[in-house]
C-alpha cells in the first residue's frame, strides 16, 4: 500500500501547485505517460515489443520453438522441448485463475492429473476402453471444468489465504483418491458397482493409448511436440482477446479489488468460477497430452513438487503476462536442464554471480576492484592455507574442463569436507544478509571474502547436487529476492494500489 | 464399546495434538499481527528438530551422553528453541519486512520461497534419510496403566505436561506483561499502535521470535516422541498446524490450542475408527477444516471480521 | 534504477540461457528424429569402451537407496575393467525416484539414453512406475533394460515390454509365497495385522500376502500410513490386541526401527514383526528377537560381498547387490554381441535372453537366466530371523 507523502506533516495548502506525489490521483493518472517516456534499454524494449502487432509478437516468441526440433535431437527435443511446451500450457491456465483474476489456486495440478487420469480411463490397455481422442479429449476437458465448478463453490464465501488452503487440501485429497482407487482393499466401496479399479492405484495407470485423431496416431515425439505448440498457440491468441474483452477488464477489477468490484455490481462470485473453470479445462487439456506422452499416469507425478513448478513459471514470467509466461516456463525447465552437468552449472553460477556484481555495481570500477580484490584473497588464502594444512587443498574440482581446473588452483578444495562446508553454508548465509545491512564502501569490502566464501560453497557442497537440492535452493532464494525486487515479476505491470 | 481402543486414540490425539497446538499458536501469532500467512513455519518446526537431534549427538548420542537423560532433554530443548527463534527473526527481516506494504500476494509467494529455501538446505546439508533420536532408551520408556483398559507411557505425560507448561508461560507472557500488551495492540490496529509509540518492528521480531521457539520445541518433542525426523517433516505438519489455528480462530491465542487438540484428536478417532483409516486421516482433517469455513468461517473461538468499507 | 537493473540483469541471463542452450543443442545433432527407428538396428563398431546406461535416483529422496546401488553397478565396472582388456563406461541418468516431478525425470533420462548411438544397453531404472513410464522410449529406441530392484509382479507379466525387459530381482509374488509360506507353516500364526507404506511396491507385496493368507484361513486385518508419516501410535492401537505377527512391507529401516520402538512404547513389545526387503538392515534387526524379514538369498561371506563392504567402509546395505548382477548381466551380453566386432542394440537384446550366469559366477547364491517373461528362472526368497540384532537365514 503507498501512502501518502506528508511532508513536515502537514498538507500544502489549496493553491499550492507542484509535482505529483505518489498516491495522490494525478500520479496514478500518469502512469501510463511514465512508462513511455522510460529511459535505457527497457524503455526502448519496451516500447519496441508494443510496437509490434500482436500477431507478430505470437510469431517472435513460438518462432524459435517452432525450428527448434530440427536442430536438436530426440533426447534434447523432449527434454527441453516438449516438456517446456506443456509446462506453458498448464502455466497459461494458472495464469487465468491467479494472474487475471487475483484467485490463489494451489490445487491446480489436481486438474492436471484428473485430465490424464480421466484420458487413461477412456483410452488405455489398463482400463480396456480405446476411445478416440476426439471424443475423449473434449469429454476430459468438460469434465475438468465441472470439476473445477465445484471447487470454485468452495470459494463462494473464501478468498485470499483460506482459499489457497481449501484448494491445497483438494490436492492432497486428490493425490490420495488416486493412490488408492485400485478396486483393492483401500479402496471405497461404491454403491452399484461395488469396488473398481479406477485408477491402478499406486501402480499409476499404464498402458495408455497415444492420442489418435479420427485414426491418425500420433506416436513420435515430434509429432506430440508440434501437436502441443499449435494448441499453446491457439490458447495464447484465446487469452489475448479474453483479456480485452469485458470478462478480462471484469476479472481485473476482481483482483484489484473484490469488495469494490461487488459494489459496483460485478457477479464476483460467477467471475470466481469461470476463472476457476477455465483454469481446471486447460489443466485438464493438458493432461490428456501428458498422459499420451508418458503412456501412463502415475500418483507422485501431480503433487506439490509440479505445482510450485508451474507456480514458479508464472511469477517469473509475470502475473497476468500471456507472453511471459512462456519466456517463464523457458527458463525454469530449461535452466535445471542446463544444470545437470556440473561443467555447465559452473558456467552459470560464476556467471550470474558476475553478472550481478556489474548490474549491481555502479560505477564501472567498483566490480572490477571487488573481482581483482577477490582472486588476489583468494590466491593468498590457498597459499596460507596450502602451507599450514596441506589437505585442505589436495582435492579437486568436480567436472572438468579448462575453467575447473583453473579454479582449482584458486579455490580450497579439502579432502573431507563434509562438515566444514555444512558450517560454510551457514556462515555464506549469514554473510549475504549482513551484505544487505551494510552500505557503501563497507559492502565492496565486505563482498570479497563473500565471494570467496560462496565460491567454496560451491565446489564443495552445491555441486553435488546440482540438479536437486541445489536447483530448489537456487529456486527458492530467487522467488524470495523477486518478490523483493519486483512483485509483479519480471514481464508482469506493476500495479498501483491506492489506500 | 472397545474402551481400551478408545482410550489409546484419547491419549494418542492428546500427545499428537499438544504438538500441533505448539506449531498453531506461531501461526496464529503471526498472522494476527502481521496478516501474513508463514508458510515457513513449518519448516521452522523441521529445523528445531534437527537442531535437537544435532545438540544430542554432540552430548554424546542417546546411549553414551556426557549428562544424564533429562538435562540432556533440557538442554535440547533449550537450544533448539533459541536457534529457531533467530531463525525466524531472520526470516522476518529479511523476507518479510521488505514485503510490508506490497500486494498481499508477494509475502505469500515469498513466504513459499523461504519454505523451499529451507527444506532444500536441510535435504543438502543433512541428506533424505530418516533420523532416529533414539531417545527411548534415553529416558527410558514407562508404560502406566489405569484399570485394564487405559494405558499411557511417562513420554507422552511429558509431551502432555510441557505443551500445556510452554502454553501457560504464553498466556501469561500476552496478558500479563507489557510486551505482551504491546503484541496485542498491534494485532488490533498496527497504525494506531505505531502512533501510540509502540515500536512495531520490534513487537513483531518478538513475535516471530517466540513463535519459532514454540515450534521448534514442538519438533524436539515430536523427535522425542515418535523417534523420527526428516528434512521434508515440516510441510504436512505445517499443514496441519494452520488447519488447527484456522479451526480455532486464527488471531486467537487459546483458539490455536484448543484447535491444536482437536485435530489431533480428529486424527487419532479418524484413523482408529473410520474406515481406511489411516491412509484417509488426513482427509478427515481437511474436511473438518472446510466444514468449520462452511459454517463458522471465524473459527471456533475468533471473533467474526467487519470488514470497513 | 535498481530495479531496472535487475530487470535487465535477468534479460541479459535469459539470453545467455537461450545461447547456451541453443549451443549444446546443436553439438547433440548426431542422429536426427527420424533416424531414432533406425539406431535399434544400426550396427556399431564395438570399441575399446562400451557404454551402458545406468539409470537410478543418484538424488531425490529415494538417493540413499539409488546411490547403493550405484555403488555396487560400479564395483561391478571396477572389477571388470581390471580383469578385462576391454572397459566399461556408464552413461548416468538420474531419475530422482520419488521427487517432486515423478516419472517425468526417468522419461527425460530415457530419452536421452535413447539419443545416444553408444550406449547399447541399460542398468535399471529402479522403481517400477519409473519402468512402466520409460518402457515407451527405451522400447522405441530399441534397448534392453535390466534392472534391479523393479520387482512389482505385473511388469513382466502384462506382455507390453517382453523382450527388452528383465530383472535381476525376484518379484513380489515369489517374496509374498515365501512370506506367507513361513507364516502359516513355521510360526503358525493366526491373526496377522499388514500395514502398508502407501507406495506402489508396499500396496502390492501387501495385496499379495494378504489374499495368500486369507487363503489360507489367517484372520487379516489391513491399513496403510504414508511414507512420511513418523506417529504410529493411532495405528498401532487400532490393531487388535489379539494381533500375533504385524507384517510391514516397508522401504525405508528407520521407519521400521521406530514402529518397532513405539510397539514396544505402548506395551505391545511381544507381538512379532515380520519385514520385507526393504526393510533388511541392522536398524530393523536390532529391535530384538521378535523380528523376522525376507531377503534374497545373498551369500554376506562370499568374498566379492566382503570386498564391498570394504570398500565401503564397513556398513553398507545389501540393497544394491541386484544391481551388480544387472550390470554383470548386461556387459555380458554387450561382449557376447560383440564378438564378432560390431553390435545393434537388437543383438544386445537378443544375448540378453540368453544369459546364463553360474552360481558360483553370480553374487545372488543362485545361478541367473530368465524365462520368457525376462525374470529370472530361479527365483527364491529367504526368511530371515533377527538372533543377537543380526539376521539369519531359517526358511
Amino acid at each position: 500500500m503507498v501512502g501518502p507523502n506528508l511532508e513536515g506533516g502537514v498538507p500544502p495548502g489549496p493553491g499550492v501547485v507542484d509535482q505529483p506525489r505518489v498516491g495522490v490521483d494525478e500520479w496514478v493518472a500518469n502512469v501510463d505517460e511514465r512508462r513511455e517516456a522510460q529511459k535505457g534499454l527497457t524503455g526502448l524494449v519496451r516500447r519496441a515489443w508494443e510496437g509490434v502487432p500482436p500477431a507478430g509478437r505470437l510469431v517472435i516468441l513460438l518462432g524459435p520453438f517452432a525450428i527448434f526440433p530440427f536442430f536438436a535431437n530426440e533426447g534434447n527435443l523432449y527434454r527441453y522441448g516438449l516438456i517446456t511446451v506443456v509446462y506453458a500450457l498448464l502455466a497459461l491456465g494458472l495464469n487465468v485463475v491467479v494472474g487475471f483474476a487475483g484467485l490463489l489456486d494451489l490445487g491446480y495440478v489436481a486438474f492436471f492429473g484428473f485430465g490424464a487420469y480421466l484420458y487413461g480411463i477412456m483410452a488405455s490397455g489398463h482400463s480396456g476402453h480405446h476411445l478416440q481422442a476426439e471424443i475423449a479429449i473434449p469429454i476430459a476437458v468438460v469434465a475438468a471444468a465441472l470439476v473445477g465448478l465445484l471447487l470454485g463453490l468452495t470459494s463462494w464465501r473464501l478468498l485470499g489465504d483460506y482459499l489457497a488452503i481449501v484448494t491445497l487440501f483438494f490436492l492432497q485429497a486428490f493425490v490420495i483418491f488416486v493412490n488408492n482407487a485400485n478396486g483393492g482393499p483401500s479402496d471405497f466401496s461404491y454403491p452399484f458397482v461395488g469396488r473398481v479399479d479406477l485408477t491402478g492405484g499406486a501402480n499409476g495407470l499404464d498402458q495408455i493409448d497415444p492420442l489418435n485423431f479420427f485414426g491418425y496416431h500420433i506416436t513420435t515425439t515430434k509429432g506430440y511436440y508440434f501437436y502441443t505448440l499449435i494448441s499453446l498457440a491457439l490458447l495464447m491468441t484465446m487469452l489475448y482477446f479474453v483479456n480485452k474483452s469485458r470478462t478480462g477488464r471484469a476479472w481485473r477489477a476482481l483482483r484489484e479489488d473484490p469488495l469494490a468490484a461487488e459494489v459496483m455490481t460485478m457477479p464476483v462470485n460467477r467471475l470466481k468460477l469461470l476463472a476457476f473453470m477455465f483454469g481446471a479445462g486447460t489443466a485438464g487439456f493438458t493432461g490428456t497430452i501428458f498422459g499420451a506422452v508418458q503412456s501412463g499416469a502415475f500418483p507422485g507425478d501431480y503433487d506439490v513438487g509440479l505445482l510450485i513448478t508451474i507456480y514458479a513459471i508464472v511469477i517469473l514470467g509475470g502475473l497476468g503476462s500471456i507472453g511471459g509466461v512462456v519466456i517463464g516456463a523457458l527458463v525454469v525447465n530449461g535452466a535445471p536442464e542446463l544444470l545437470r552437468s556440473s561443467s555447465n552449472a559452473r558456467f552459470l553460477f560464476y556467471g550470474v554471480l558476475l553478472l550481478a556484481l556489474l548490474v549491481a555495481m555502479r560505477p564501472w570500477y567498483r566490480p572490477v576492484v571487488v573481482l581483482l580484490g577477490t582472486i588476489a584473497f583468494g590466491a593468498v588464502v590457498r597459499v596460507v592455507v596450502a602451507a599450514a594444512w596441506p589437505r585442505g587443498t589436495a582435492g579437486h574440482v568436480q567436472g572438468g574442463g579448462a575453467f575447473g581446473r583453473a579454479l582449482d588452483h584458486w579455490v580450497l578444495i579439502p579432502t573431507h569436507v563434509d562438515r566444514i562446508a555444512g558450517w560454510a553454508y551457514f556462515v555464506l548465509i549469514l554473510a549475504a544478509l549482513v551484505l544487505t545491512l551494510v552500505r557503501g564502501w563497507w559492502r565492496t569490502i565486505a563482498l570479497i571474502p563473500t565471494l570467496y566464501l560462496a565460491s567454496f560453497v560451491w565446489e564443495n557442497k552445491l555441486v553435488e547436487q546440482v540438479s536437486g537440492a541445489t536447483r530448489l535452493i537456487l529456486l527458492g532464494a530467487l522467488l524470495v529476492v523477486i518478490m523483493n525486487v519486483r512483485p509483479a515479476g519480471i514481464f508482469g505491470t506493476s500495479r498501483v494500489e491506492i489506500v | 464399546m472397545n474402551w481400551s481402543l478408545f482410550f489409546g486414540e484419547l491419549v494418542s490425539g492428546l500427545t499428537l495434538g499438544s504438538i500441533y497446538a505448539l506449531i498453531a499458536l506461531g501461526y496464529t501469532m503471526v498472522y494476527g499481527i502481521l496478516k501474513l500467512l508463514n508458510f515457513a513455519h513449518g519448516d521452522v518446526y523441521m529445523v528445531g528438530a534437527f537442531i535437537g537431534f544435532f545438540v544430542l549427538q554432540w552430548l554424546g548420542g542417546p546411549l553414551t551422553t556426557a549428562v544424564t537423560g533429562w538435562l540432556a532433554i533440557a538442554i535440547m530443548f533449550v537450544v533448539a528453541m533459541l536457534g529457531c527463534g533467530a531463525l525466524g527473526v531472520g526470516i522476518e527481516i529479511f523476507a518479510y519486512r521488505p514485503l510490508r506494504n506490497a500486494p498481499r500476494i508477494a509475502p505469500l509467494i515469498s513466504a513459499l520461497g523461504v519454505s523451499i529455501f529451507l527444506q532444500n538446505s536441510a535435504l543438502l546439508l543433512w541428506g533424505p534419510q530418516f533420523r532416529s533420536y533414539d531417545t527411548f532408551d534415553l529416558i527410558g520408556v514407562k508404560s502406566y496403566h489405569i484399570g485394564r483398559n487405559f494405558f499411557i507411557s511417562n513420554i507422552q505425560i511429558f509431551t502432555i505436561a510441557a505443551s500445556f507448561g510452554l502454553m501457560a508461560v504464553l498466556t501469561w507472557l500476552v496478558a500479563r506483561t507489557r510486551t505482551g500488551k504491546a503484541m496485542r495492540a498491534t494485532s488490533f490496529d498496527r497504525e494506531a499502535a505505531e502512533m501510540m509509540g509502540i515500536r512495531v518492528d520490534r513487537v513483531i521480531s518478538f513475535t516471530f521470535f517466540v513463535g519459532s521457539a514454540l515450534a521448534a520445541a514442538g519438533g524436539v518433542m515430536f523427535g522425542i516422541v515418535f523417534g523420527q525426523i526428516f528434512s521434508l517433516m515440516g510441510f504436512t505438519a505445517g499443514l496441519k498446524g494452520f488447519t488447527a489455528a484456522v479451526v480455532g480462530g486464527i488471531g486467537s491465542i487459546p483458539g490455536a490450542m484448543l484447535g491444536g487438540f482437536l485435530i489431533g484428536l480428529t486424527e487419532a478417532f479418524a484413523t482408529g475408527y473410520l474406515p481406511g483409516g489411516s491412509t484417509y486421516a488426513n482427509l478427515y482433517v481437511f474436511a473438518l477444516l472446510i466444514a468449520m469455513f462452511l459454517v463458522r468461517p471465524s473459527g471456533l473461538l475468533g471473533s467474526p471480521v467487519i470488514q470497513k468499507v | 534504477m535498481r530495479r531496472r537493473a535487475i530487470a535487465i540483469a535477468a534479460l541479459l541471463a535469459l539470453a545467455a540461457l537461450a545461447i547456451v542452450a541453443a549451443a549444446s543443442a546443436t553439438t547433440n545433432r548426431a542422429a536426427a528424429p527420424s533416424a531414432q527407428a533406425a539406431t535399434a538396428a544400426s550396427l556399431v563398431k564395438c570399441g575399446k569402451t562400451r557404454s551402458i546406461g545406468l539409470m537410478a535416483p543418484f538424488t531425490g529422496p529415494a538417493a540413499s537407496i539409488g546411490i547403493n546401488q550405484v555403488h555396487w553397478a560400479q564395483y561391478f565396472q571396477r572389477t571388470y575393467n581390471a580383469t578385462h582388456k576391454t572397459k566399461i563406461k556408464f552413461v548416468n541418468e538420474d531419475t530422482m525416484l520419488g521427487s517432486a516431478n515423478g516419472t517425468a525425470e526417468a522419461v527425460k533420462g530415457a530419452q536421452a539414453l535413447g539419443s545416444n548411438p553408444s550406449v547399447l544397453g541399460v542398468v535399471g531404472p529402479a522403481g517400477s512406475n519409473e519402468v512402466k513410464a520409460t518402457t515407451g522410449a527405451l522400447k522405441g529406441a530399441g534397448l534392453g533394460f535390466v534392472s534391479g530392484s523393479a520387482t512389482n509382479t505385473q511388469i513382466t507379466t502384462d506382455g507390453t515390454r517382453t523382450g527388452y525387459f528383465f530383472r535381476t530381482v525376484p518379484p513380489d509374488s515369489s517374496q509374498s509365497k515365501s512370506v506367507s509360506g513361513y507364516i502359516t507353516g513355521k510360526l503358525k500364526v493366526t491373526k496377522v495385522y499388514i500395514v502398508d507404506d502407501q507406495e506402489a511396491y508396499s500396496i502390492g507385496l501387501a495385496d499379495e500376502v494378504e489374499a495368500q493368507l486369507k487363503a489360507k484361513g489367517v484372520t487379516v486385518g489391513r491399513d496403510g500410513v504414508s511414507q512420511q508419516q513418523s506417529d504410529f501410535s493411532a495405528i498401532i492401537n487400532k490393531i487388535p490386541r489379539d494381533t500375533e505377527l504385524v507384517y510391514l512391507p516397508w522401504q525405508l529401516p528407520p521407519k521400521g526401527q521406530a514402529f518397532g520402538q513405539q510397539m514396544k512404547s505402548l506395551g505391545r513389545g511381544s507381538v512379532k514383526l515380520m519385514g520385507s526387503d526393504g526393510l533388511f538392515d541392522p536398524l530393523f534387526s536390532g529391535l530384538g528377537s521378535n523380528v523376522y524379514d525376507s531377503f534374497f538369498p545373498l551369500n554376506p561371506s562370499d568374498k566379492r560381498v566382503k570386498a564391498f563392504k570394504k570398500l565401503h567402509g564397513g556398513a553398507s546395505e545389501l540393497f544394491g547387490a541386484p544391481s551388480y548382477v544387472a550390470t554383470q548381466v548386461v556387459s555380458g551380453a554387450i561382449d557376447r554381441a560383440c564378438a564378432n566386432g560390431t553390435a545393434s542394440r537388437a543383438e544386445v537384446r537378443a544375448q540378453l535372453k540368453k544369459t546364463k550366469i553360474s552360481k558360483k559366477a553370480s553374487l545372488l547364491g543362485l545361478p541367473v537366466s530368465f524365462d520368457k517373461n525376462g525374470d529370472m528362472v530361479k527365483k527364491p526368497f529367504g526368511v530371515y530371523h533377527s538372533v543377537n540384532g543380526v539376521f539369519v537365514r531359517v526358511g
